[in-house]
Formats: structure tokens, sequence, C-alpha cells
């Protein structure tokens, strides 16, 4: 049976461009009163069965929290209808109502009832309440001593006992210290448990796939893919990778002009000591980030897929093609390239060359490149950078680049540390 | 009829929000909630020194004459202009929660409601001081009275609410309005100082025929007339569904426009 079915639902936000509200500007500015249309959801369909719990995940902005709002039914929808059977409570605001000056009892009573609750209700659930607070000593004490947190699980254990059908939550799980977020979830897997239907907007991959049996991926307004998170969440999270990808190159192109432009101005103010001492001081910089006899010089850094996509946004466990390309100025007799994996907070990761690989040594004579390609590579999500070097016989630097080039790392399991170790559990129970 | 279910549902809130409303109003005052009376009675002090000693209006016993107009004018009034804003001042809760937003208004009327009771002890106290002769029955017919202005409060605060939050311009409008509309009905005169004419006009105000009653009562120390009674709550009942049904329409895209 399905509890909640959302047929075609269409969405529309009027966009002023000068919202005029009061009396005279309606009058005066009549034909001022531009406004556009933004459509943020453009027919959307799904089904969910009584007990299930489904997480809408999507970009900001995709639509996702405005579907909750009208499954709330504080907004609704231009086109389409959404029918729901059961009595509906919503975790999108805790601690509505609130009063700093009344006692966490009271507020109790004030939240619940703007939840719908009637006194009888709340004096069944108080107990359960307080209880699930934590907060039994400060019960009677007003709210404006508490500190955010208990206020956050006051609202939340008000918010959680409200015993509906349908669950809707808004990214809140954030809530209390590391043992109070584990007890809310455990709250929700028993209430989900005793059938209570569950839909959750989080951009938190990992506490969608600890309760939910579905996700749906809402993209500018439309269902992009629906299904397990098991399936569902890492496509979601390719797109946002390479998402993130054009941000960067975008990014790196306006460095570029910007940097061209700079240089085009130092030109025309070349002469005057003030910038020659500050270029100086900007070539120091550039020189201490890199260093060497000048012999060849790497040129370019390029990252690429196992496709042989340039990218640098990786998820944990890819593969990493870096390629390095380098100008001859005289030649090198026995060469060494060299890498190393800095996380962006300096632990280096990994380093390695190709005299400690044992690769048969060789001279660089003229213009070209390596490509070191970096098998199933397990860092954890965050920034790193790359060092690159060129080495001359025992050790002498040719051209040493620190930070060369940036990448970075992204996954939707939730585990710890500096890189992945492949693992496997047995779990003994008798 | 589903919305007024809905609203019963949610009894629990209007309480709590007068209640928070009540506690919070006066919180950081010295004199606290004596302010409920202070305020009423200096206001008596006022009009009596103007109306009595300056502008002699010759009314016997003017002050009560004008005391049992003015409470419950107040409560209308505040009903009203205050009510105007009312969901914009609640524009956390309803962006944020569905409940039937009509509790809001309600919530808001019944809050100032509840100051005119706690006037009306010191309507009675006066009453008592100044040896008016009160009917028992007529007595009796005060919480209907008030029962027919507090519907008459919620359906206009209705209106001015939802229409408020598309059209801001309503609250200062209504500032006006108000004063206007106090003048209009014999607070501070009585009906019969008015053209025979011109009173089936003023008829039209859905207060005078409140007014009157309570002023019957409470005055005068006879019953109000069937006529007065009958022709407030039709007036009452007229202003509360046109408010529910105005509300419903506009309550709609309250989030949005928020």
């Amino acid at each position: 049976m399905s509890v909640i079915s959302v047929k075609d639902v269409e969405k529309k936000f009027k966009v002023y461009y000068d919202k005029g509200q009061t009396f005279k500007e309606r009058l005066l500015f009549r034909n001022r009163n531009h406004y556009e249309e933004r459509p943020v959801l453009k027919g959307i369909s799904f089904q969910v069965e009584k007990g299930q719990a489904i997480g809408i995940i999507g970009e900001n902005g995709s639509g996702k929290s405005t579907l909750l709002k009208l499954m709330t039914r504080i907004m609704y929808p231009d086109k389409g209808s959404i029918e729901i059977k059961g009595r509906v409570s919503s975790l999108i605001e805790l601690g509505a109502g609130f009063h700093p000056d009344m006692s966490g009892r009271e507020n109790i009573y004030t939240n619940a009832s703007i939840f719908g609750l009637t006194k009888k209700e709340i004096d069944l659930r108080l107990n359960d309440i307080i209880a699930f607070s934590e907060l039994e000593e400060f019960i009677d004490n007003p709210v404006r001593t508490y500190s955010s947190g208990m206020y956050m699980r006051l609202a939340f254990s008000v918010a959680i006992n409200v015993d509906s059908d349908i669950l809707l939550i808004d990214e809140i799980l954030a809530v209390g210290d590391v043992s109070f977020q584990a007890k809310c979830f455990n709250k929700l897997r028993e209430i989900k448990a005793n059938g209570t239907t569950i839909v959750i907007v989080s951009h938190s991959l990992g506490q969608i796939e600890q309760i939910c049996d579905r996700s749906i991926w809402i993209k500018d307004g439309l269902i992009k893919a629906e299904g397990t998170p098991r399936t569902v969440h890492p496509e979601y999270l390719d797109f946002m990778g390479q998402k993130r990808q054009e941000i960067l190159d975008r990014q790196e192109t306006k460095k570029v002009e910007e940097k061209e432009e700079e240089d085009e101005a130092k030109k025309n103010y070349e002469g005057t000591d003030a910038k020659n001492s500050e270029e100086e001081k900007k070539e120091n910089k550039a020189e201490k980030k890199r260093w060497g006899n000048g012999k060849a010089r790497i040129i370019k850094v390029t990252t690429y897929n196992a496709e042989n996509i340039q990218q640098n946004v990786f998820r944990t466990g890819e593969t990493i093609k870096v390629k390095v390309d380098y100008k001859v100025i005289q030649v090198v007799n026995d060469a060494v390239f060299g890498i190393g994996i800095f996380r962006s907070d300096g632990l280096q990761c990994y380093g390695t060359n190709t005299f400690i690989d044992k690769l048969d040594k060789f001279n660089l004579t003229q213009d070209g490149y390596v490509i070191i390609q970096l098998d199933s590579v397990m860092l954890l999500p965050g920034e790193y950078v790359l060092d690159i070097a060129i080495e001359c016989d025992i050790g002498i630097p040719v051209d040493y680049y620190r930070e060369a080039h940036k990448i970075e790392f992204y996954s939707a399991v939730e585990d710890v540390g500096v890189m992945r170790i492949n693992h496997k559990w047995y779990i003994n129970n008798h | 009829m589903e919305v007024i279910k809905e609203i019963y549902d949610y009894r629990q809130m209007v309480y709590s929000l007068v209640r928070r409303d009540l506690r919070g109003r006066y919180k950081a005052s010295v004199l606290g909630f004596l302010w409920t009376f202070i305020n009423p009675l200096l206001q008596l002090v006022i009009y009596t020194i103007v109306f009595s000693v300056i502008l002699k209006t010759g009314i016997d016993k003017y002050y009560l004459f004008l005391f049992v107009a003015l409470v419950p004018w107040i409560f209308f009034q505040a009903s009203i202009s205050g009510g105007s804003s009312s969901i914009i001042a609640q524009q956390d809760l309803v962006k944020k929660i569905y409940f039937p937003r009509e509790v809001i208004p309600i919530s808001y009327v019944t809050s100032c409601f509840v100051n005119m009771l706690f006037s009306f002890i010191i309507i009675f106290i006066v009453v008592a001081v100044s040896g008016v002769k009160i009917n028992f029955l007529g007595v009796l017919c005060l919480p209907l009275i008030m029962f027919i202005e507090y519907i008459m409060a919620v359906g206009f605060a209705l209106i001015a609410s939802a229409v408020t939050v598309y059209f801001r311009d309503l609250e200062h409008i209504l500032g006006i309005v108000t004063m206007a509309w106090m003048y209009l009905t014999p607070i501070m005169y009585s009906i019969e100082m008015i053209p025979e004419d011109l009173r089936k006009v003023l008829m039209l105000n859905p207060m005078v025929p409140i007014i009157n009653a309570y002023r019957d009562v409470l005055y005068y120390g006879r019953t109000p007339h069937l006529y007065t009674l009958l022709n407030g709550f039709m007036l009452g009942v007229i202003s509360l569904v046109a408010g529910f049904v105005v509300f419903g329409k506009l309550k709609r895209h309250f989030a949005e426009e928020l």
C-alpha cells in the first residue's frame, strides 16, 4: 500500500526583479513588476510504500527541499497532485516556537502542540521525551540557560517522539555529540521498524545508506535516477565529481587569464622600483617551490583516469595516470623521475621514483613526457598535491617542482584515516 | 468544516501560543502583569479629564459610560491591527512547519481576549464603586456579548492577517482605519447624539450593537434588546465566515510570499 503518491508534480517560483510590496510601488510601477518564473520541479512522480524509507539526494538548488515542503503541505504544487495517507510530522525545523524564558518542560508542550498533539497526547509522551533528551536535571530550567547542543537535543526529542505515520526529515541529523547522534539513528531505525514511513532529504549519503531502502536523485527538477542507494549513489558521486572537475577547470582558465593580464600589466608598468621589488618577491616565492640545475624543465603535469579522460577529481579506489611533460635544455644523463603525494595538511602519503623502483637508467636528450600509472589509489576524500621531480646522477635535482599539481578525492564510504585498507569482517556469532 | 475540525485538533497549539504570548508580553518590565490593569486605567483617567472636565459632555458618570465601551473596543482594535501582522511575525513557523494557518490569528485574538477579561476585573470594580444597579439577567448576557465580539474579531483578524502577507501596507492603513472606526462607533458619545437618519447608516457598523450591548448591561444596568444581540450575532457570524473563506483562499501561498 502506498502512503505517499506524488504525481506529475510541478512547481514554479516567481522571482521578482524588483518587487513592489507596498501600495505605492504596486500602483506606480505596475509595469515594473517584472518577475521571472523559475521552474523548480518539472514533473516528478513517485510512490512510497508504507514502512519504506527513502532518501532524496541532489545538488543545492535541485529542488529536493521544495519537494519535501510540498509533501509537508507548507507549499502546494502548481500542477499534479500529492496524496498522503496518515499523520505527517516533519523534522524540518527543530525547536519551533521555543521561548527562551520558559522552562524545558513548558517548551516541550509548546513545541509538541505545534506538531498537532493534544495535551493528553503530550502528557503521555512527556517522560519519553525527557528521557530521550537526557536533560532530566535541567528540564525545569529556562531554555535560555541551555547550551546549543542541549537545545537541539530537546528539540529533536520532541520531534522524534511525535509518533506519526510519516516522518519527513530535512538535513538535521547533525544533532548533538556523536553518542546522541547514534541514539537518534537507532531511534529512527526503531521508528521505521514500527512501520513509520520515512523520507529524508540529505547531503550525507552515508546517513541515507544507513536508513533508506531507496534513493531518489533529483537533478534540475526531474528524477535523474531511482533505486537502491548502492546503485544510485555511485552514479551521483561520479556526476558530482565531474561537476567539481568542471568548476576547477573554469577556475584554472580564469587564473591563467588573470595571470596573463597581470603579466601584461607588469610589462606596461616596468621601470618603477616598487613594482620591481614586488616582482622579485614573487619570483623568490616561486623559486622556493621549484629548484634544480635547470638542464631540463617540467612544463606541464596532468592527470587522467583509467579511460584517459583528463580529470583532477577522483573517487577513492580509482586508477590515476599522471602525465609529466618536460623540455630538455641540456642533455641530462642518468635521469630519475620522482613523484610525491601529499595531503593538503602536508602529510606525505606516498613517494617513489624510478630509481627506487629499479628502472633502468636513461638519458634525456629531447622533449617528451613520462606517465606514472597509479593503480587503484585508496586515498580518502580530501585535497592532495603532487610533487614532481627530475633528478640526475646521484640525486642532483634538475627540476624539483613542489605542488606541481592538485587533485581531489571523494568517496561514498565514510571510513576514516589516510587511506583505505582493503578489508573483510569475519564475525563469529555463537 | 474540515478546517474547523483541524483547528480543533490543534487547540493545544492555540493554548500554547496564547500562554507564550501572555508570558512574554510583560516579561522584562518592572510592573509586569500589572500593566494589563494600569493601561486601561490610565486611558480612563485621560479620557475622563478630557470629556468631563474640559469638553463637558453632560453625560452622567461619564467615566463609566466611556470605560465599559472603551475596554471592549481596545480588544477589538488590538485584534485587527496587531492581528494583521501576526502571520508575518510567525513566518519562521509558517515557512517550516505545517499546521492550520488559522491558528496564528486565532491565537493572537485569543490572547487579546484574555487580556480583556483581566481588564474586566477593573470594570467590575469601577461599576461597583459607581453604584450602578446591575441587572442580574443582563450580567448573564455578558459572556454571550463577549463571544459575539470574539468571533467578530477573529473574522476581521483572519482577513487582515492574510491580506497583509501579500500587501504589507495594510498594516499601516489599518492604523488609520481603526482610528476612524473608533470615532464612528458610539464609544465616546452615545448613539442618541447622532441625527436620526444617520443612525441607520451607523448601524451597518458591526461594532455598534456590541458596544451598545455592553453599555446596556454595565452602564444602564438593563438587559440588552434581543434585537441588538441578534443583530450583533448575525454580523459576527458573517465576518467569521468571510474571514475563513478569504483566509482559506489566501493561505496556500503564504510560504512563498513570506
